[in-house]
C-alpha cells in the first residue's frame, strides 16, 4: 500500500511506474511536482521510476483556474 | 538570397564586426547594439548572428517584421511597438532591443561586418539554406 | 456604409498630458444625462492607497453613489481604469482594463476585467479612467479623441446598430478615416442582450492587424452592460496615439524590458510542452476538469461526462485559426485570446452572415456547454457569438440555463411557461431560442434574463416552486451566478466562490487542487491564509492593468525547486520589478499584499454601504457543497459512504439515502461555518464579516465617512 498526498491509499503492485499511478489516477494537469520519500522525480523519468511498496508519494498540481 | 556566412577558423577575434555594425546603424561603438555577436569558443571564435529564418515574422502583432524581395528579415520601424515577442521567440537568440528607441534590430547582411573584418572570417553569399551552418562556413 | 449624422450634445477639449511612469494624472467624469464633462485630478493618495485599475474605480465609485443607490439610479455610474501598468507591452498579459458599477444582478459593486485596447489607449490618450454617470434621453457615445485633445458627447442617429459586432464596424466607419485610424481606436459596446436582461456585458474591441478585423474581449460578470445600455451608452470610443513600446514613459525601462524578454523566453519554451496556451487557449481545461471530476454537468450535478472529449481542447485546436498573434493586448505570446474565423451563423437574427467567434474559451465551454448537458461544438459556438454579440454574459447565461433546465426537468417549469421551448439538458435549439428571446425581449427570455436568484422568486412565487429546493440547486450567491468548476469536495474553494465581494467567480481564488487534489490545506487555519494570500495577489491584478494567466499558465520548470511552488515566486517577482520599473515606486512583496487590502477591505465596507456585505451575504447554495438530489449521491456513492465512516464514524449500511445526505449536509454545512470563523479572523474582519475600525486605520483607509459605516456595525 501506498499513499497519495498523506490521505489517500493505494494498493501497491510490483513494477508499478509513477506514470501509471498518475494514468490511474487521472492525474493527467501538466504542471505537477511528484515526489517519492520526498525526492523529487524529474518529470522525464516518470516512466522508468518505480514506486517502492510503503512509499509516501506526493503529487502537487501547482494551482491554475483563469 | 544573400546573407551573411561567418568562418569561424579565419575568425581572431578583433571584433571589428561588432563595432562596425553598431557604428553603422546606431553611431556608437557600444557593441551591445551590434546585430552580429562574437563568442570566445573553447577554441577559437563563434559568431551569432541572423540567418533571415523568418520565424518572427508570425509572431509579430503589428506586421513589423516582413521578408523584403531579396527574402532578408526586416523591421518596419513605424509599426515596431517593442513588445518584445520576436526577441523571446527567434530560436537563435539573435533579436535585439534598443532600450533607448524602444526598437527592435537585427542583422539586414548588409556587409558592412564584412568589409571591416581583417581576417575576411565573414563573407555575404548566395544560398537558400537558412540554417546555423552559416555560422560555421569552411575555409574552402 | 457611409457616414451617418451624429449630433453632438457636449464638447470638453483637453490638453493631452505626458504620461508620468504609467499615470496620465487625471480621470475623466462624463455625465451623459446632463451634457457635464470634466476632467478630475489623480492625487498622490489615490495613487499610493488605491494605484489604479480596479482601485481607481471603486474610489471613483465611492464618490460618485449614495448609501441607497440602486443600480438603475442615474447616480450609478460606469467606471473603466487600466492601472499604471497596464499599455506596457514587454511583459505577457499587461494591458487589462478594469470596470465597474453597481451591480443589477448583486446590488453591490461589481468589477470585471477584459483585454483589448481601450484601457491603454484611453490612458495614453490622457485618462487614467472614465467615470460616466447619468442618463441620457437618446442613444449616446462618448468619444475620448486623444490626438484631437476632445472629448465629445454625440446623440446617434436611429440607424446606429446595437449588437456589438455590427455596431464595431458602424463605428469604425464613422471614427476611421483609414487603416492607421482603424488601429487606433477602441470601442466599449454592449448589445441588445443587454437592454433586456440584468446579465448584460461590456465588450472591448481591439483592432485584430493580422485579421484586419474587429476582436472583442467581455468584461462579462455582474451585468455591468445592463448599467451601460440603461443609460442609453451606445458606445464609448477613444482614439488613441500609435502605440509604442514606451507610451507609458516609465521610471526604469531596462528593468523592464529585462524580465520582459525572460519571460518572452520563457513562454516560447516551456508553453508548447506544457498547457499549449498559444494553441488552444484556456480550452485545454475542459477535459482535466473532468478528469479530475470537477467539471461541471447538468447544473452542478456531476463532474464528468462521456461525452466531453467532443469538446475537450483538440477539438477546439482544430477549430481555432492556428499561427496568429492572438495577444489581447501587444506583447502578450500566452495569446490566449484565440478565435474561430468565418462561422456561418446558422439561428437568429444574423442567420446566414460569416463572422469571426472571439474563443470560446474554458469558461463559455463549460458554462453553456457540459453545465447544460449540450456537448455540440456548433451550439457552443453559436451560443458563444450571440452571447457576445447581445452583449450577454456567457457564464450567467450557462449557469442560468443549467439552472432552468434542471427547473424544466424537475417540473417546475413546462412548455406552458416557458412558451412552448422544451428545456431538457441538452437541447442546445431551445437554449438558443431563450437567447434569441433576450435579444428581442420578449417571451421566458425576459424572465431568464433576471438572473438566477430572481427567476428563483419568480419560479416560487408564480410557478409554485419548492424553496428550499430552488434555493438548494440554484447556483448562485449575492446574486451573481457561479463560474465553472464544481467545489463539493474543495472546502477552500466553496469559500473561495462565497467569501468574495462581488460574488462567486474564480477572479480571487482557485483553490481546488491545493485542498481537494494536493491535501495542502488540512485545517481551517490553513485555508484561511490561503483565502487570505490568494485573493489578494490576484486582486493586485486589477490594479495594475495586468492578466492572471501568465502568472500560473506558464512556468518554468525552476519553479519546482522554490520553497512555496504555489506562489510562483519567479513571475511574483517579475511583476515587482514591472511595478517598479513603470511607478519608480519600491516595493516589497508585503506591499503587494497591504495594496491589495486597501481595495479590498475598500469594497466590503461600499457592499456594507450599499446594505450587504455581511455574514449572511456570504451564503452559499448547498449545491456548491454537497450532493442536493439523491441521484447525485448515487453518483459518487462509494466515496460519500466511505466519507461518512471515515469524517463522521457512522455506518452507511445502516442508513436510508436521505439519512445519508442529511448527516453530509449538516457537516459540510457546519464546515463552511468553521471555514467563515476562520477566514473573518485571518482577514481582520469581526465575526459578522465587518472590517474593524482598527484594520481600516492600519491600513490607511480610515477615512471619515469609510470609517462611519462600519461603527454602525459593530
Amino acid at each position: 500500500m501506498i499513499t497519495i498526498n498523506k490521505r489517500q491509499q493505494v494498493t501497491w503492485y510490483a513494477g508499478m511506474t509513477v506514470q501509471a499511478l498518475l494514468d490511474a489516477l487521472k492525474y493527467s494537469y501538466p504542471h505537477i511536482i511528484v515526489t517519492i520519500n520526498g525526492d523529487l522525480v524529474k518529470h522525464d523519468a516518470y516512466e522508468q521510476t518505480t514506486v517502492p511498496d510503503e512509499a509516501d508519494v506526493r503529487v502537487i498540481h501547482l494551482i491554475a483556474g483563469g | 538570397m544573400k546573407v551573411l556566412t561567418f568562418n569561424p577558423q579565419r575568425c581572431d577575434g578583433t571584433r571589428a564586426c561588432e563595432v562596425t555594425c553598431a557604428e553603422t546603424w546606431f553611431k556608437v561603438t557600444d557593441v551591445a547594439k551590434s546585430s552580429i555577436r562574437i563568442q570566445p569558443k573553447e577554441a577559437g571564435f563563434g559568431a551569432q548572428f541572423c540567418i533571415q529564418c523568418g520565424q518572427c515574422i508570425d509572431v509579430c502583432p503589428t506586421n513589423a517584421l516582413f521578408q523584403d524581395k531579396q527574402g532578408i528579415v526586416r523591421v518596419r520601424k513605424q509599426l515596431c511597438v517593442g513588445c518584445l515577442s520576436c526577441v523571446g521567440f527567434c530560436p537563435y537568440g539573435v533579436m535585439y532591443f534598443d532600450t533607448a528607441q524602444t526598437l527592435v534590430f537585427k542583422c539586414i547582411a548588409c556587409g558592412q561586418c564584412v568589409k571591416a573584418c581583417p581576417t575576411q572570417a565573414l563573407e555575404i553569399i548566395e544560398t537558400d539554406n537558412v540554417s546555423t551552418d552559416l555560422w560555421e562556413r569552411k575555409s574552402r | 456604409m457611409s457616414k451617418s449624422t451624429l449630433k453632438m450634445l457636449a464638447a470638453f477639449g483637453y490638453e493631452v498630458p505626458t504620461i508620468d511612469r504609467g499615470y496620465a494624472g487625471q480621470t475623466l467624469y462624463v455625465n451623459v444625462g446632463s451634457g457635464t464633462i470634466t476632467a478630475k485630478p489623480v492625487t498622490e493618495d489615490m495613487k499610493t492607497k488605491f494605484i489604479g485599475g480596479r482601485g481607481f474605480d471603486l474610489w471613483l465609485l465611492w464618490h460618485g453613489v449614495k448609501d441607497g443607490t440602486k443600480w438603475n439610479d442615474p447616480e450609478n455610474e460606469v467606471v473603466i481604469s487600466s492601472g499604471p501598468c497596464g499599455g506596457t507591452t514587454q511583459y505577457p498579459g499587461s494591458g487589462k482594463s478594469i470596470a465597474a458599477a453597481i451591480s443589477p444582478l448583486t446590488d453591490v459593486v461589481i468589477d470585471s476585467n477584459a483585454g483589448g485596447h481601450f484601457g491603454p489607449y484611453l490612458k495614453f490618450a490622457g485618462w487614467d479612467a472614465i467615470e460616466v454617470q447619468g442618463k441620457a434621453e437618446r442613444d449616446v457615445v462618448v468619444y475620448i479623441n486623444g490626438p484631437g485633445g476632445q472629448v465629445q458627447l454625440w446623440e446617434v442617429p436611429e440607424d446606429c446598430p446595437t449588437d456589438t459586432h455590427v455596431l464595431g464596424h458602424w463605428l469604425l466607419e464613422q471614427f476611421a478615416d483609414d487603416e492607421q485610424d482603424k488601429q487606433q481606436l477602441a470601442f466599449v459596446t454592449a448589445g441588445t442582450g443587454s437592454e433586456h436582461t440584468l446579465m448584460g456585458c461590456l465588450n472591448f474591441s481591439l483592432y485584430d492587424r493580422k485579421r484586419q478585423d474587429l476582436r472583442y474581449k467581455q468584461a462579462g460578470r455582474g451585468g455591468i452592460g445592463t448599467v451601460f445600455r440603461h443609460k442609453k451608452i451606445k458606445a464609448l470610443v477613444v482614439k488613441g496615439f500609435p502605440v509604442k513600446g514606451n507610451l507609458n514613459h516609465p521610471a526604469d525601462l531596462e528593468r523592464i524590458v529585462r524580465v520582459g524578454a525572460d519571460m518572452q523566453r520563457e513562454v516560447a519554451t516551456w508553453d508548447p510542452v506544457q498547457n499549449r496556451m498559444r494553441s488552444r487557449g484556456t480550452s485545454y481545461l475542459v477535459q482535466i476538469m473532468d478528469d479530475y471530476d470537477l467539471l461541471p454537468v447538468m447544473n452542478y450535478k456531476f463532474g464528468s461526462h462521456p461525452e466531453t472529449p467532443k469538446i475537450n481542447g483538440d477539438i477546439w485546436e482544430a477549430r481555432y485559426t492556428q499561427g496568429l498573434p492572438d495577444g489581447c493586448w501587444y506583447g502578450c505570446t500566452v495569446a490566449c485570446a484565440h478565435a474561430v474565423d468565418n462561422w456561418k451563423v446558422r439561428t437568429g437574427p444574423y442567420k446566414g452572415s460569416c463572422v469571426i467567434v472571439d474563443g470560446p474559451e474554458y469558461e463559455t465551454i463549460a458554462g453553456v456547454g457540459s453545465n447544460c448537458g449540450i456537448f455540440e461544438p456548433w451550439a457552443i459556438l453559436e451560443m458563444n457569438f450571440y452571447c457576445d454579440t447581445y452583449g450577454i454574459d456567457t457564464i450567467s447565461f450557462g449557469t442560468g440555463m443549467a439552472f432552468a433546465m434542471e427547473c424544466y426537468e424537475a417540473g417546475i417549469l413546462d412548455p406552458e411557461k416557458t412558451c412552448g421551448l422544451e428545456l431538457n439538458f441538452g437541447n442546445a435549439e431551445a437554449a438558443l431560442e431563450v437567447l434569441h428571446q433576450m435579444g428581442r425581449g420578449e417571451g421566458f427570455g425576459l424572465i431568464f434574463g433576471l438572473g438566477i436568484r430572481k427567476m428563483k422568486t419568480y419560479f416560487i412565487e408564480h410557478f409554485g416552486a419548492d424553496p428550499q429546493f430552488v434555493n438548494d440547486i440554484g447556483m448562485e450567491a449575492k446574486g451573481l451566478e457561479y463560474s465553472e468548476y464544481l467545489t463539493k469536495e474543495s472546502l477552500a474553494q466553496q469559500g473561495g466562490y462565497g467569501l468574495t465581494n462581488k460574488g462567486p467567480q474564480h477572479d480571487e481564488a482557485w483553490l481546488i487542487f491545493m485542498d481537494q487534489v494536493n491535501n495542502e490545506l488540512p485545517t481551517f487555519e490553513d485555508k484561511a491564509e490561503a483565502l487570505h494570500y490568494f485573493p489578494m495577489w490576484r486582486t493586485w491584478f486589477g490594479l495594475c492593468g495586468f492578466c492572471k494567466l501568465p502568472w500560473n499558465d506558464v512556468v518554468d520548470p525552476k519553479n519546482k525547486l522554490s520553497s512555496e511552488p504555489q506562489k510562483i515566486m519567479h513571475h511574483v517577482e517579475n511583476y515587482r520589478q514591472i511595478f517598479i520599473g513603470v511607478t519608480g515606486q519600491e516595493i516589497t512583496y508585503d506591499d503587494i499584499i497591504t495594496q491589495s487590502e486597501r481595495v479590498y477591505n475598500l469594497q466590503r465596507v461600499f457592499n456594507i454601504r450599499l446594505g450587504h456585505g455581511l455574514r449572511d451575504h456570504d451564503a452559499i447554495p448547498y449545491r456548491s457543497a454537497g450532493p442536493v438530489i439523491e441521484e447525485e449521491y448515487h453518483s459518487r456513492e462509494e466515496r460519500y459512504d466511505q466519507q461518512l465512516r471515515e469524517w463522521l464514524n457512522l455506518d452507511p449500511a445502516a442508513m436510508t439515502v436521505a439519512e445519508k445526505m442529511a448527516a453530509h449536509r449538516q457537516y459540510r454545512e457546519d464546515r463552511y461555518e468553521g471555514l467563515i470563523d476562520a477566514v473573518y479572523k485571518r482577514r481582520g474582519w469581526t465575526n459578522n464579516g465587518v472590517p474593524t475600525p482598527e484594520k481600516l486605520q492600519a491600513l490607511g483607509i480610515d477615512y471619515p465617512e469609510v470609517v462611519e459605516v462600519v461603527k454602525r456595525h459593530l
